[in-house]
């Protein structure tokens, strides 16, 4: 749950002033045009970044002034926009950093390594275990991502836009995948323009623009507020249905 | 590990340990280029320790001169005996290395290490002008294990055993997968729950102990110390250049490294007397230009693997 | 002292001018770039000492030489790094810095060696201050040069085109500027003000082929206080270390020595409180 945060860069305002409550087991979204602070949002939560002002509750508890990696540690696992998986390493040993570092210790780094592997054959990138990262296509490396980020077993996933550059079929895909981390007791937060998805995912919807939110609700009912049609008109990313 | 590595590795043991009593008969020139060697091998590796949380230290010889003048002091003005000042000097480089990896936790890559390089150099110019440390004129230190060159090979020797384990075993264990995330990119390790701070200090701690041992056993085996050799940019660039060279983030690369550079230096410096580091300056150049990942990479696409 | 601290921040903002352009307008921390000053030194002691040429008239015939050398080298290994890490181009500074500093050995033997010019000695009176005159005829020409630098970079078209390169190599590249020939121009000219300053240390003090890497620090120092790639801070930057070395040096029992510190203190302190520089 977030309570009131603002940030800003310079004398840019990213967030300002967002609250947000995402309930445990959800899938919630926050979409919005480019540059609306949902990225920074991200940040925010995960530790990368410090509010100016505002709290950020999880579980209950004040983790504002926590940095990252306790963050994790506590159960807050994310994904990244743009992709950076770890280059030196295999996609297994990738995986094993979220597994050896995360939210549950692992007994043995042969005890991570299976957890990993199990993983991995969740997301779909079995097959390509034992290869370095250079020379992935973009599905494999948002698969890597998201393997990385469920092998901190985390409470609440943030999952970054992953679905752009996905062909429809990989889009599917990753919408089951997606579903079936909730299922196992994930509570997922997303940021995505792209919209099928969004509409297949979400449970609620948070529309953010100029790092205000603007409307939150159903997808539905989201999509039928003015200020979100008027945010988005002329936007290519995605349009309302 | 094969047994086939095992057995090659515990012959290669072996002969390392009975070299020095033949050398000592037949080629005592020979036990002194030995003893050289082991010594660059050591803070090559101890180099690379820190080098694989992505921390490049352009100064290791600061932690190589603190520990020898630390204990050179101890053993002249607190009457310290040799070995346990040797440690004391180690263990001073390690605190200093916990401070100065506080200090420039948030530096990246070239900050750091100009923040190194400067630290090393202001060490040089104070130890050059206080009275205390012996000044320019320098320091002469007592003998370890009274001078007996086999002993103090042997001694080194352990040294070597004990980083050769360190370094394997961090490649071997968690901290691997830490270091490397951390080398690769802070914030995702941090992301991922990697305790980037700790390990960050840990490996220059460990780094530095090594690389203070290395430095206080010179001062004991070669007995003067002077803030030109002992904070010397020959062995800042030594350090840096072997495992470079030799493969870096790896054990064997740096060893591998730190023999091929010190032979070529012996050699070079019958020749040339002094300016034989021009070598160093060349092969780092080359490297980089031409073979970023050092022999171990060559080797390794030789032999159509990945990781050596 | 605060005289004494100005004229020698002259000569330091030479030194350090021709880094801050190289890594503004390149993006390049040059490590080497000590030994250029180095190779100006030496230049100037040796045209002195086998000519009688006075190392002041010599600058020009020095910076050119240099110029070319910095060109040459670029040419032949930094171009390549120019897209690698940042640590790559670091490494390879420095092993450049390395070998050229060994090369100076070999040449020429680790001695140091002063160019004693007849005027070395005479003083000059300013406002009831006494000041040597050799520092002050290299307080005055360094000045100048770096403030004729700026001119160029302000007023003429390659100065601009540089300025443009800096801020958005891209976008300069879009609007027609051969971006590979401002960066060999500006690698140039950074060695070439940088031997520059070397050959009017000689007037003043021994040089041997060790100083490339302090003088390299001290105005690594610098473009660090005055923020990277802040090429107009440059001045006042030096300003601070020049006052606080001579301040050390003054004030500071046996300073002297400790003087030669300041600049680590300077990096530490404005890199972990103010890592953006003091004059952005």
């Amino acid at each position: 749950m977030l309570e009131g945060l603002s940030r800003s860069f310079g004398g840019l305002v990213a967030v300002a002033e967002l609250s947000l409550a995402v309930e445990e087991g959800q899938i919630y979204a926050m979409i919005g045009p480019n540059g609306a602070g949902k990225s920074t949002t991200f940040n925010l939560i995960s530790g990368l970044l410090a509010p100016d002002a505002g709290r950020i509750l999880f579980g209950g508890r004040d983790i504002t002034a926590l940095p990252a990696a306790p963050r994790t540690h506590l159960g807050i696992g994310r994904t990244f926009q743009v992709m950076q998986p770890f280059h030196d390493m295999t996609v297994l040993e990738n995986v094993m950093v979220g597994e050896l570092f995360g939210h549950v210790v692992p007994k043995s780094l042969e005890a991570a390594r299976r957890d990993a592997e199990a993983v991995c054959a969740l997301v779909g990138v079995e097959p390509l275990m034992d290869r370095t990262v250079q020379g992935l296509g973009v599905a494999d490396l948002k698969r890597l991502e998201m393997a990385r980020a469920l092998a901190t077993h985390p409470r609440l996933l943030l999952l970054d836009e992953v679905m752009a550059g996905l062909t429809p079929s990989e889009a599917q895909h990753a919408v089951g995948v997606i579903r079936r981390i909730r299922d196992g007791g994930v509570t997922v937060l997303l940021i995505d323009h792209v919209m099928s998805s969004v509409r297949d995912l979400a449970e609620r919807v948070a529309v953010l623009n100029f790092g205000r939110k603007i409307a939150e609700g159903s997808f539905a009912e989201v999509a039928q507020e003015p200020a979100v049609i008027e945010a988005y008109l002329g936007e290519e990313a995605g349009s309302p249905p | 590990m094969t047994a086939g590595r095992g057995i090659s590795l515990a012959v290669a043991l072996i002969l390392a340990v009975a070299f020095p009593f033949w050398a000592n008969e037949a080629q005592p020139y020979y036990l002194q280029i030995a003893i050289n060697i082991i010594i660059f091998a050591v803070l090559a590796l101890s180099w690379d320790i820190l080098a694989r949380t992505g921390q490049l230290s352009l100064a290791h010889a600061a932690f190589y001169g603190l520990g020898a003048y630390t204990s050179a002091l101890l053993t002249l003005r607190a009457g310290l005996a040799v070995i346990p000042a040797m440690l004391a000097g180690a263990l001073l480089a390690a605190i200093v290395a916990a401070g100065l990896g506080v200090l420039t936790l948030r530096l990246r890559g070239i900050y750091f290490a100009i923040a190194t390089l400067a630290f090393s150099e202001t060490l040089r110019v104070t130890t050059n002008q206080l009275q205390f440390t012996g000044a320019a004129t320098g320091l002469v230190a007592p003998p370890l294990l009274g001078g007996q060159r086999v002993v103090q090979y042997l001694a080194i020797l352990t040294v070597l055993v004990l980083v050769v384990l360190v370094s394997w075993l961090v490649n071997r264990s968690r901290l691997y997968f830490a270091f490397t995330a951390i080398r690769t990119n802070e914030d995702v390790a941090a992301t991922m729950g990697v305790d980037v701070v700790r390990y960050k200090v840990f490996a220059f701690v460990v780094s530095a102990f090594f690389a203070g041992i290395t430095g206080a056993y010179y001062a004991h085996v070669f007995l003067f110390i002077s803030p030109i050799e002992a904070y010397s940019l020959a062995v800042s660039v030594g350090a840096l250049v072997a495992p470079i060279f030799g493969g870096l983030y790896t054990t064997a690369g740096p060893v591998i490294g730190a023999v091929a550079l010190r032979l070529v230096e012996e050699f070079l410096r019958s020749a040339i007397r002094s300016g034989y580091l021009i070598i160093y300056g060349l092969i780092l150049a080359v490297v980089i230009l031409y073979m970023p990942s050092g022999l171990a990479g060559v080797w390794a696409t030789m032999r159509g693997r990945r990781r050596v | 002292m605060v005289i004494f601290g100005v004229l020698r921040s002259g000569l330091y903002a030479l030194a350090a001018v021709g880094l801050a352009l190289s890594v503004g307008v390149i993006g390049i921390v040059n490590f080497a770039h000590g030994e250029f000053l180095m190779l100006g030194a030496f230049l100037g002691y040796w045209l002195y000492a086998s000519y009688g040429v006075d190392p002041l008239a010599a600058i020009p015939f020095g910076a050119a030489a240099i110029f070319v050398l910095g060109g040459a080298i670029y040419r032949g290994a930094i171009q390549r790094v120019l897209r690698a890490p940042e640590l790559n181009q670091m490494l390879l500074t420095f092993g450049i810095s390395i070998f050229l500093q060994n090369l100076a050995v070999i040449l020429w033997t680790g001695d140091p060696r002063v160019a004693t010019v007849p005027y070395k000695a005479t003083a000059v009176s300013i406002g009831g201050f006494t000041v040597g005159l050799p520092q002050l005829i290299v307080f005055v020409i360094a000045m100048t040069l770096t403030l004729a630098l700026y001119a160029v970079l302000g007023r003429t078209r390659i100065g601009k085109a540089m300025r443009a390169v800096a801020q958005n190599r891209l976008g300069a590249a879009l609007l027609g500027i051969e971006v590979e020939r401002v960066y060999l121009l500006a690698f140039g000219i950074s060695t070439a003000l940088a031997a520059t300053a070397g050959m009017m240390i000689t007037l003043q003090l021994s040089v041997s082929p060790y100083i490339g890497l302090l003088y390299t620090l001290k105005a690594f120092a610098i473009i660090v206080i005055a923020g990277l790639g802040n090429i107009n801070g440059v001045i006042y930057a030096s300003l601070v270390l020049g006052l606080s070395e001579a301040f050390v040096e003054f004030y500071v029992p046996h300073g002297g020595g400790w003087a030669e510190g300041v600049f680590f203190l300077l990096i530490l302190l404005v890199l972990i409180v103010r890592p953006r520089g003091l004059f952005r």
